[in-house]
């Protein structure tokens, strides 16, 4: 069976307007709207120039982050009569807005910090438009918008769902106002990308989503239709891109590949486009490349909105449903004199034109590159052929705890003692020469170790080709430790290595790097329940068969924001983070398994259990299945969590061992991760520590573990021999 | 002006995190950033915020960047001009 994939709603707002109309009459106008910084104070004497949206009212508690994407949601659902199946959502900074005000001010009431985490972004959404499927965010810096309507591509390939409601949403705030700024990449003059002069970014805001409708010819209203997307990380640098542009141009071929078309039929190109001087050369080179003489008209439109970062590569995508629609080339604004090293001649003049395929680019920290071909809906295309997902063989995995590694754990959980606890700092990446991991802190230190535990003493499958990375909260002490120093100085001086390490794929991005990983590099932050994020997006995209890649969850214990931000899992006393890793590929032959099974929004929906139990098969089967259940029921949600467990086991008659394992691994966000580990090795040992299950059952007898996640989302994953 | 250059390796250390160098292990005219010192652009756009704090000397040009950062003499030079200009 086949399937196309149309966009059917578009929901934009940038400095440049609020809507697909007000846009496209502004890109039609040649408009820019690039002016000084008005948001919040700052030290500079003069602001420096920003694309800031003005005419949005505060609203406390909900940061700017949110309220731009809920317009956009709501505007790209506006057509709709139903809730998507599902949610994707690209976000840089998430409730950084807020959360860095209220440090700013020296506010510590936790209540006020809800909104901190990137995964509250789409979850606001999610209760907003009454999605029950899964709802996925991921930050991958400034391709963040881009990567999520790819993945919510492979959702649909895959048959998960039939509409999808996917895009990107980032906020001015003052961590990427003074970072970018401390890294000297901001313009002073305003961006002006591909100009001979130009010197930097501007730094702006916005939102774009756009609703993907699964179908086997064009909807009526169609806006566009999503051709194709491609994946590809650098591996190169941490913030720089690779100097002739490899990874950008793999991105773009994996696009046109994915949409089965040749450089020449693209008509248009979005660019990425920043105005800094190392952006727009790697972006030029790379376009030389593919389509050599033949370059369609091309324009970057970051001289006119700013560069939205996390919404960047979503806004790309609303403007080339815009540019389809309307049949109209953006300028490029802000750029006077190409610069002739560059070898492009961007449209300088908005421009009439009718457009039938826009290649757009949206490249990020961490070497992070994605691209999207949008076509238009009218257009014949084939379509792609339904895909099913398969599970992963482990080929090795790690874990880290507050027992110390795997081997730790196991054996003080052998000993039926808790893992609750933080490793020393000083344990960590001592695999690497100390110049190598001197820039970094708590949580890459936390994957690099994870990862090559993972990876140890398997050199007979090859080095991971792809790394995702689940985390609930990031890295907390760059963005803190970031913030500090600004704050500390009166806003004078900060640490551009915290910046670049603020990201949440910073410390993915550093795996990639360690293992030349040149395939997708994609972070997902979901609160509690990043692994299983990091799970489903692994299982979604078409791994070629035998390349192994990894996957990895963890997170950092933080010790003033971890109890502003998650209050519940401070009670549990001692302060505890870690994590796990699994070096996996797609399942041929024997061995372990880990398989994403089930991810459901809880919110406002009562069938959530059994419409699980009706997805694993039924009751008889999840008995003869799993010979344990291992439950992860975060603090914060310990009623419904708990509420939902006693609804599963009724139903279901389960009789086997119900291991609680948050009361093992302690309270943190990737604490499922763990619990997979655990699960893997006492399948591998057939046996489950007696403290842990209770008394009666010793053996397996060759059955798997069930994972269950509950409270807010319900997730299961399993872990079969 | 030696006192300024031993100042600087010091503080360079400090900055960076260096914890496996020190400062005899810096040569004074040797280049600072490169694959010997495995130093890169991060460092220096680090080093040009410690410079302008702990000496009020601003350097945000990215090419007198590069040249600045040539060694720890021709960044200790850099600083003595600066400050004596703004004495003066």
């Amino acid at each position: 069976m086949s399937v196309r994939v149309f966009i059917t709603g578009v929901g934009i707002i940038s400095p440049l307007g609020r809507g697909r109309l007000a846009t496209t009459a502004a890109l039609q106008r040649g408009d820019r709207g690039i002016n000084p910084l008005h948001l919040f104070p700052t030290s500079h004497t003069e602001p420096l120039p920003v694309g800031e949206i003005s005419d949005l009212s505060a609203e406390e508690p909900l940061p700017r982050t949110h309220r731009l994407a809920l317009l956009v949601a709501q505007e790209a659902m506006a057509g709709a009569d139903e809730p998507p199946d599902a949610i994707v959502l690209g976000v840089a900074t998430g409730g950084m807005p807020t959360t860095e005000t209220l440090l700013k001010q020296n506010i510590f009431d936790p209540p006020r910090y809800r909104y901190h985490t990137a995964g509250s972004v789409a979850a606001c959404i999610a209760r907003e438009v009454g999605c029950k499927g899964p709802v996925l965010t991921v930050s991958t810096a400034c391709s963040s918008g881009s990567v999520a309507l790819a993945i919510a591509l492979e959702l649909l390939k895959c048959g998960k769902a039939r509409s999808v409601l996917a895009g990107g949403a980032d906020a001015l705030c003052r961590l990427t106002y003074y970072g970018f700024h401390a890294l000297q990449l901001v313009d002073a003059a305003g961006a002006r990308p591909l100009d001979r002069k130009r010197n930097g970014m501007t730094v702006g805001e916005g939102a774009a989503m756009l609703l993907l409708t699964a179908s086997e010819t064009p909807p009526r209203g169609a806006l566009g239709e999503l051709l194709g997307a491609g994946l590809s990380c650098d591996a190169y640098h941490p913030a720089a891109p690779h100097p002739e542009g490899l990874g950008a141009l793999q991105a773009m071929q994996k696009a046109l590949a994915g949409a089965g078309i040749q450089p020449s039929e693209i008509g248009y190109i979005h660019l990425h486009g920043t105005g800094t001087v190392d952006n727009d050369l790697a972006e030029a080179r790379a376009l030389n490349t593919l389509f050599g003489p033949q370059m369609p008209p091309l324009s970057s439109t970051k001289g006119a909105t700013g560069h939205a970062l996390g919404a960047a590569g979503a806004m790309g995508a609303a403007i080339a449903a815009c540019s389809i629609g309307a049949g109209l080339i953006p300028a490029n604004s802000g750029c006077d004199d190409p610069d002739p090293e560059l070898k492009l001649q961007p449209v300088m003049k908005p421009l009439r034109k009718k457009i039938q395929r826009v290649l757009v680019n949206a490249f990020g920290f961490g070497g992070n590159n994605a691209s999207l071909v949008i076509g238009d809906p009218e257009l014949y295309n084939k379509g792609f052929n339904l895909r099913e997902t398969r599970p992963f063989l482990i080929n090795g995995m790690a874990c880290l705890t507050g027992a110390g590694d795997a081997e730790a754990t196991m054996t003080r959980l052998f000993a039926g003692a808790p893992v609750k606890g933080m490793l020393n700092f000083e344990a960590l990446a001592t695999h690497l020469p100390q110049r190598a991991v001197r820039r970094l802190k708590r949580l890459p230190r936390l994957v690099l170790t994870l990862a090559a535990a993972a990876c140890a003493g398997r050199d007979d499958i090859g080095p991971p080709q792809a790394v995702f990375f689940g985390t609930g909260w990031g890295p907390l002490s760059e963005a803190y430790d970031f913030l500090m120093k600004l704050f500390e100085s009166g806003e004078q001086f900060t640490s551009p290595t915290d910046f670049i390490g603020s990201v949440h794929n910073a410390a993915a991005g550093q795996a990639a790097l360690q293992f030349q990983a040149t395939g997708p590099n994609i972070t997902l932050s979901g609160g509690d329940y990043s692994f299983e994020q990091a799970l489903m997006t692994a299982s979604l995209l078409n791994h070629e068969p035998e390349k192994p890649f990894l996957l990895i969850a963890a997170d950092e214990h933080h010790p003033v924001l971890t109890p502003l931000f998650e209050p519940a899992a401070a009670r549990d006393g001692l302060p505890t983070d870690g994590g796990a890793a699994f070096l996996v590929s797609p399942a041929t032959g024997q061995g372990m398994s880990l398989d994403s099974l089930f991810f459901a929004h809880a919110h406002k929906h009562p069938q959530v259990i059994p419409s699980m139990i009706g997805q694993l098969g039924g009751e008889a089967r999840i008995k003869n299945r799993y010979a344990a259940i291992f439950v992860g029921i975060p603090a914060a949600t310990e009623q419904s969590g708990r509420r939902q467990l006693r609804e599963f086991l009724f139903v279901t008659g389960f009789k086997g061992p119900v291991v609680d394992y948050r009361r093992w691994t302690g309270e943190f966000a990737s604490a499922s991760a763990v619990a997979a580990f655990l699960a893997a090795q006492c399948i591998h040992r057939d046996e489950i520590p007696e403290q842990m299950r209770g008394q009666g059952m010793v053996s397996l007898h060759d059955r798997g573990i069930l994972l269950l996640g509950l409270g807010e989302f319900v997730t299961a994953v399993e872990v079969m021999p | 002006m030696e006192e300024l250059i031993q100042e600087l390796k010091v503080k360079i250390i400090e900055t960076l995190s260096l914890l496996d160098t020190s400062p005899e292990d810096i040569g004074t005219e040797a280049p600072l950033v490169g694959p010997e010192t495995g130093l890169d652009s991060i460092d220096v756009l680090e080093l040009v915020m410690m410079i302008e704090k702990d000496y009020g000397v601003k350097i945000d040009n990215k090419e007198l960047g590069m040249k600045v950062f040539a060694s720890v003499k021709a960044l200790a030079g850099y600083i003595h001009e600066k400050r004596t200009e703004t004495i003066h």
